[in-house]
């Protein structure tokens, strides 16, 4: 019975949506019609600590799972504070969205620029994904 | 005593229905002088226990933000993305309203 709930709540928690933050910038629909334009940048997040707190808890052996339990706090306490999502292994993986958006526009004219942080979480590794959809002054 | 343990029950019944609303992000953009044709839309969706595949509903704010300023500017736009937790729901909301100027004013 307990194989099913954690198997039905994997299959649940596979591939869940996260949205963390939606911006919206200025909307110019007077200089001509638009083409819709989009770059999406992700990077691998990983949950250390509630990993190792799994481990923990499947642990067959009672020393196994104190050791492991501590190395849980431990890396807890490395990654506690303000953050958005899991954390990465990559702090640059963001940075050639302007490059990419600029080439999917030949007008160099953007509008109506959507800034979206997400996440698609697989369990306690997820994709931290940096999405700009925007609109090409053709 | 039934009659106090059934306020007890619509208070706690009533509270947790109302839902609870937390912002995860608020922006504004540059302001316009013309500050008359005020325009909004909003996009929500629900989720069960915050299982969800998708955040395609907020395509849809921006969609009908556009609509309500066919072939003029919008400028001076706050979004306000929002969640609201029911019993084991959420609703997940963005919000979106700012000032369209057309050049027939």
């Amino acid at each position: 019975m307990l194989r099913v709930f954690l198997t039905s709540i994997v299959l649940m928690c596979a591939s869940c949506a996260r949205l963390d933050h939606v911006q919206i910038s200025d909307i110019d629909q007077s200089q001509g019609p638009l083409k819709a334009i989009s770059v999406k940048v992700s990077n691998v997040g990983f949950d250390a600590a509630a990993t190792t707190a799994i481990a923990a808890d499947l642990a067959s052996s009672e020393s196994a799972r104190d050791n492991l339990g501590d190395l849980a706090a431990i890396l807890a306490m490395f990654n506690m504070g303000p953050r958005t999502g899991n954390p990465v292994y990559n702090d640059r993986y963001a940075e050639g969205l302007l490059q990419q958006l600029k080439q999917q526009c030949e007008s160099g004219k953007i509008t109506a620029i959507r800034n979206i942080r997400e996440a698609k979480s697989y369990g306690t590794i997820s994709g931290e994904i940096v999405r700009i959809d925007a609109d090409c002054i053709i | 005593m039934k009659k106090l343990i059934g306020c007890m029950a619509a208070f706690i019944v009533s509270n947790t229905l109302v839902g609870c609303v937390s912002l995860n992000s608020v922006s504004l953009t540059q302001l316009p002088e013309k500050r008359e044709h005020l325009v909004s839309a909003s996009a929500s969706d629900l989720v069960f226990l915050g299982f969800t595949s998708q955040n395609d509903f907020v395509d849809e704010a921006v969609t009908a933000l556009k609509s309500k300023c066919v072939g003029g500017k919008l400028t001076g736009i706050l979004t306000k993305h929002q969640t609201t937790a029911y019993v084991l729901v959420f609703k997940r909301e963005v919000i979106a309203s700012g000032y369209c100027n057309t050049a027939a004013g």
